[in-house]
């Protein structure tokens, strides 16, 4: 589904991301782990075409997409979220959902009745409660899933999560845990970066470390944390 | 070769003018975020009092220039800083602008105050008619001056930046503000002091221009706006690409005007800066969309479609009353109003929800007025709402890639150049084209009142259509993107596609309140049209709150009911443009306009209901 080839970033002197493969299939859950400053955003950035990269591409169903401005890759089913909060600050939480159903209507053609996606998508993110509230007063925790809202009601096929799970309690993540398993039920692939350790190694089957812009290990939760590349990158090499 | 030496020479010392304006805009500008649109008028200031001071109570020079140079302008710069500017830190630049926009018209005012036009006003050469023969050159005292004080600012300020602690802050206030902060600077003095820098060079610009043009208030400022293309050039950061920029606009003001016919330079020669800023602005690399640069407006509620019908009846009905209670004169003042809130939704659609900044609105307005007088009839508001969305469609292609400053100054430029090469050719300076009122069955146009009634029809169905838009898909979508561009792209939104769409109908709507105009005034000039008007009718747009049909529509009617306080208070006149200024001044606090502050109060309002209601509410919410 999303194949990322030899992606390089360089922001002057830094080099953001090196050689970065990575690889989600459809319908799985993927999780992206790492430090701060790993590179994580900024891989997200160049997969939906916010930030360009300086060497490599980015497949998505097998067409090369490096090129494409960020909306056309989203009309090609690629959905995400922001780690520093991107909501509409005017609008409602409703408001913004039916936005994003809007703009699946006005590309998709095949989106017959927003208001009821926009209902539904609500009802099962569990925001039904605060619908017309205004997102200025949320929490950080309801922002993110206003955004997570936001991205189901595109409908993509693909949804990129940047830290969903921040700023969320305990049964709160739980719930978070099980509305992701149950859109890979559905068959739409997620790709979660995360700190939540305990969220990632319960919810996704495949993990991928990245360390200094490069991919330092892949595999199971349970070969990852096992893994003494990954142990020497979170606690500093022994 | 003396000619081609001597032009070189004039070239040279206007682009040294430009050059001395244009890096004052630079260092206020990247020491504290803030584009300071008053630069100009700060310069028109100083030169005014420095001839009050010389000339007029005849202090010598030796003492004057360096009170206004080194004393008045710094103060008057750091005053700026410490009231106006240091609420603005971190706002959007459509904030920023307005504010500093508002100080350019209350500097005019006080000038205008001051300085009666009515009196010829002339301020000596430096040195006059002395001079230095260079071979076949004869460089005059004034000349050498310019040159020479350039030479040393540029000097001056190239060791200032490199060699000094506090040019060296300045430059690290420009990348981390925190971080200087940290290291046990202030940045906002820091700041301050490049406010004081800025007035000081706009001064000495001001100074040295007014000997060569005419001691005029609006010229002066505006010649000052010239130094903005120059400053683009430097991309508001390079100072020695800015002197280029100055000095490239000098020599080709003066070479054009040696080696081109007439005619032609007659057309360019005014919009030449123009052109230049707009190149300048064209080449910008493509700003990218980037997470985390929320703007945090906070919309005020949008009334629903009852509310919105309702308000629109009763501004025809008492539009109606009071039509009939008044002369003449006050029924075209309150038309001009109506007209004025008509032409103001076209913003609130484009800059209020849209969040795009336009500084060519009243372009638009003429583009509106001009295809009504030329075609005439019905088929005259469909020429002025294609010609105006036309022109609107041009513009978003060109500067769709643009947001916030670059594109307030590619307006800006469009504004100007649009009023030089088209607006004074086709419509005349004094001249004027006869506009026909639209024709509307069962009804005698040709009756002001009746026009003046039909004016608030317009205006009331606009404002019911701009409201419905904004609570339809497209509005939500207009929103989210000022909210959020990139958000809304990831949503798979088309930025371009979504700008170029409210710019194209905000132009057409202010062209069919162009055609309103023209037929209020049964004839158009070029002077409706010129830029200064395109930023006070944003000003009081702001003023009333852009975000809000309300807003606009108070602001027009405080417009139009502004003679009628006149005749009560006489003297007013004087201070309108001190007023409207010092309005702007507020916003620096409260940035959502009259609009904005009442709908905060119906929010309370509503918010203080009795318990009883509140409960009602409640158990209708859960069931």
């Amino acid at each position: 589904m999303l194949r990322v080839e030899g992606v390089e970033v360089r922001f002057g002197g830094v080099q953001a991301l090196r050689g970065v493969d990575l690889e989600v299939q459809p319908g799985s859950l993927v999780g992206l782990i790492g430090p701060n400053g790993a590179g994580k955003t900024t891989l997200f950035n160049v997969v939906t075409g916010l930030e360009r990269p300086t060497a490599g591409r980015v497949l998505l169903e097998g067409r090369d997409i490096t090129s494409l401005p960020p909306h056309r890759r989203a009309r090609l089913g690629l959905g995400r979220t922001f780690q520093r909060i991107e909501v509409f600050s005017s609008l409602t939480v409703r408001e913004n959902v039916l936005a994003a159903a809007e703009a699946r209507r006005s590309w998709g053609r095949d989106e017959p009745d927003p208001e009821r996606t926009a209902r539904d998508v609500l009802r099962r993110v569990g925001l039904e409660r605060v619908a017309d509230a205004r997102v200025e007063g949320l929490s950080t925790g309801l922002l993110r899933l206003v955004e997570v809202a936001r991205g189901l009601a595109t409908r993509p096929s693909l949804l990129l999560l940047d830290e969903p799970g921040s700023g969320l309690d305990g049964s709160e993540s739980e719930q978070l845990g099980d509305l992701l398993l149950e859109l890979v039920a559905d068959g739409t692939a997620v790709l979660l970066v995360e700190h939540d350790v305990e969220l990632v190694m319960r919810v996704c089957q495949q993990v991928n470390v990245l360390d200094f812009g490069q991919v330092i290990a892949v595999g199971t939760p349970a070969e990852v944390q096992g893994d003494a590349a990954v142990q020497a990158a979170y606690l500093g090499a022994a | 070769m003396t000619t081609f030496l001597a032009l070189t020479l004039v070239g040279l010392v206007v682009g040294c003018i430009y050059a001395l304006t244009a890096c004052g805009l630079v260092v206020t500008y990247t020491t504290s975020g803030v584009f300071n649109f008053a630069h100009g008028a700060i310069g028109m200031v100083a030169a005014f009092t420095y001839w009050q001071l010389t000339v007029d109570w005849g202090v010598p020079s030796w003492l004057g220039l360096p009170l206004v140079l080194l004393v008045l302008a710094p103060l008057l710069g750091a005053l700026v800083e410490r009231v106006l500017v240091r609420p603005l830190y971190g706002a959007p630049v459509g904030v920023t602008l307005v504010v500093t926009l508002g100080l350019l018209l209350s500097l005019i005012g006080l000038a205008n105050i001051a300085w009666p036009p009515t009196v010829t006003r002339v301020l000596p050469k430096f040195f006059d008619g002395r001079t230095v023969t260079l071979s076949s050159l004869v460089i005059s005292g004034n000349q050498l001056l310019v040159i020479l004080a350039a030479a040393a600012v540029a000097v001056s300020l190239r060791l200032l930046f490199t060699r000094t602690v506090t040019g060296i802050a300045m430059r690290a206030v420009v990348d981390d503000q925190d971080l200087v902060a940290l290291a046990g600077t202030y940045p906002q003095q820091v700041a301050q002091l490049s406010w004081a820098l800025g007035a000081s060079l706009a001064a000495l610009a001001g100074i040295l221009l007014a000997p060569l043009v005419n001691l005029d208030i609006l010229g002066l400022t505006l010649l000052v706006i010239n130094g903005y293309a120059a400053a683009m050039v430097g991309r508001l950061r390079s100072l020695p690409l800015t002197v280029a920029g100055a000095l490239a606009l000098g020599l080709g003001d003066a070479y054009l005007v040696g080696y081109a016919p007439g005619d032609v330079v007659d057309v360019i020669k005014p919009a030449l800066p123009m052109f230049l800023l707009f190149g300048a602005v064209l080449f910008l690399r493509q700003e990218r969309l980037r997470s985390g640069s929320l703007t945090g407006v906070r919309m005020p509620r949008t009334p629903s479609l009852r509310q919105s019908v309702a308000s629109g009846a009763v501004l025809v009905v008492v539009v109606w009353w009071l039509s009939g209670q008044l002369g003449e004169g006050r029924l075209a003042t309150v038309g001009q109003g109506l007209v004025l809130g008509f032409i103001m939704l076209s913003l609130v659609l484009l800059s209020g929800y849209g969040g795009q900044v336009s500084l060519c609105q009243m372009t638009f307005v003429g583009l509106g007025a001009f295809a009504m007088g030329r075609v005439g009839g019905e088929l005259g508001l469909l020429a002025a709402v294609g010609l105006a969305g036309a022109a609107g469609a041009l513009v978003a292609l060109t500067v769709v890639r643009l947001r916030g400053l670059h594109l307030a100054l590619a307006t800006l430029a469009f504004a100007q150049a649009m009023d030089v090469v088209f607006f004074k050719r086709s419509l005349g300076y004094g001249g004027s084209l006869a506009v026909e009122r639209p024709g509307v069955p069962f009804v005698d146009v040709a009756d002001d009142r009746a026009y003046t009634v039909l004016l608030a029809v317009a205006l009331a169905v606009g404002s019911v259509a701009v409201l419905s838009l904004r609570r339809r898909a497209f509005g939500r979508r207009l929103v989210a993107l000022n909210d959020s561009p990139a958000a809304c792209a990831t949503m798979g939104v088309s930025v371009t596609a979504t700008k170029l769409v409210v710019f194209t109908t905000s132009a057409a709507l202010a062209g069919f309140g162009g055609a309103l105009f023209g037929g209020l005034r049964g004839s158009v000039s070029s002077n409706d049209f010129v830029l200064l008007n395109s930023l006070v009718l944003l000003l009081l747009a702001t003023l009333g709150g852009l975000y809000t049909v309300t807003g606009v529509g108070l602001a027009a009617m405080a417009y139009a009911l502004f003679p009628v306080l006149q005749d009560a208070l006489p003297g007013l006149g004087q201070v309108a443009y001190l007023l409207t200024g010092m309005g702007a001044l507020a916003l620096g606090r409260n940035r959502y306009g009259l609009g904005g502050q009442l709908a905060d109060l119906a929010d309370r309002l509503r918010a203080a209901r009795p318990a009883r209601a509140l409960r009602t509410e409640v158990a209708g919410a859960a069931g």
